[in-house]
């Protein structure tokens, strides 16, 4: 009986996640990967909503620290991207005006608010081996030596 | 007998590689000379000492264009805030560098900004391009 009643809700979260039980996210179009992944990691575009992703792409030449600033054509395809493949989901809603995943409810519960020492939380891969390939799994994931779970404030 | 032809043929390639790059560069250094000129009567040419200079100096901020390129643009840099790696700036030590006029002027517009806090100007640029055509890998 209960399990009848959670089928809707695992149901849903099992369609809304294709991939996410495993943390490998689908392959990125060409041109995100492009325009997106020369200073940073593409980031899967399934971990903000779109109103965050529509935050980062209204201020690229203010884009945390940066100017990142493109040409509208570009700009608008990669808007779209981000579009179409956003969450819909709260937890990955933006917290505050610059709309940083690494604020997100999701990733402060998943990481804490402090990387380990000399790691940026802009760089995934230093802990995630495989996040240029997408794939967020924790079987690929290396900690850095010393530091545990404990140490997320 | 196949990998030294191989080889050769790599480095041919590599050649042409570099000397597209260096073409293009040069191609769009030539269009900011008209600029350089109205904006200084005195320009006598471009520099790649004064691209040097400008390469390794700070501007009006915190960071300089070595701060991420590193002190020498034929080596692999490393981006201030994100840690991901730079590939090298230098044609000479990176084929792919220079050779689009979109990508040059998209580039310029961003790390102006970040490091200068304004445009480069026409002077600025071209002879960042000369100073940067000089340095071997």
């Amino acid at each position: 009986m209960k399990i009848l009643r959670l089928l809707p809700l695992l149901l849903a979260a099992a369609a809304s996640t294709t991939f996410a039980g495993e943390h490998v996210y689908a392959p990125y179009t060409e041109l995100y990967v492009r325009e997106c992944a020369s200073c940073h990691l593409a980031y899967p575009p399934e971990l903000m909503t779109a109103p965050g992703w529509k935050r980062v792409m209204s201020q690229l030449d203010r884009h945390f620290g940066s100017d990142a600033s493109l040409d509208t054509p570009t700009r608008d395809g990669v808007a779209a991207f981000l579009a179409q493949r956003a969450s819909s989901r709260e937890k990955h809603a933006p917290s505050e005006n610059s709309a940083r995943i690494s604020k997100t409810v999701w990733f402060v519960r998943e990481h804490g608010t402090a990387p380990p020492p000399k790691i940026s939380f802009a760089n995934c891969s230093a802990c995630h081996t495989r996040a240029e390939q997408a794939d967020f799994n924790e079987r690929s994931l290396r900690l850095p030596a010393g530091f545990r779970h404990s140490e997320r404030d | 007998m196949k990998l030294p032809i191989l080889s050769a043929l790599t480095l041919v390639l590599t050649g042409f590689a570099s000397h597209a790059a260096a073409t293009t560069a040069r191609e769009y250094q030539a269009t900011l000379v008209a600029e350089a000129r109205a904006g200084d009567a005195a320009f006598q040419g471009f520099s790649a000492a004064r691209g040097d200079t400008f390469f390794h100096q700070r501007h009006n901020g915190d960071w300089s264009c070595a701060t991420c390129h590193t002190d020498n643009p034929a080596a692999s840099g490393l981006h201030a805030v994100t840690h991901k790696t730079i590939r090298p700036l230098a044609p000479a030590a990176n084929a792919e560098r220079f050779t689009s006029p979109e990508k040059i002027e998209k580039w310029f517009k961003r790390n102006c900004n970040d490091v200068l806090k304004r445009a480069c100007t026409a002077r600025e640029k071209g002879d960042l391009i000369d100073f940067l055509l000089t340095v071997k890998p």
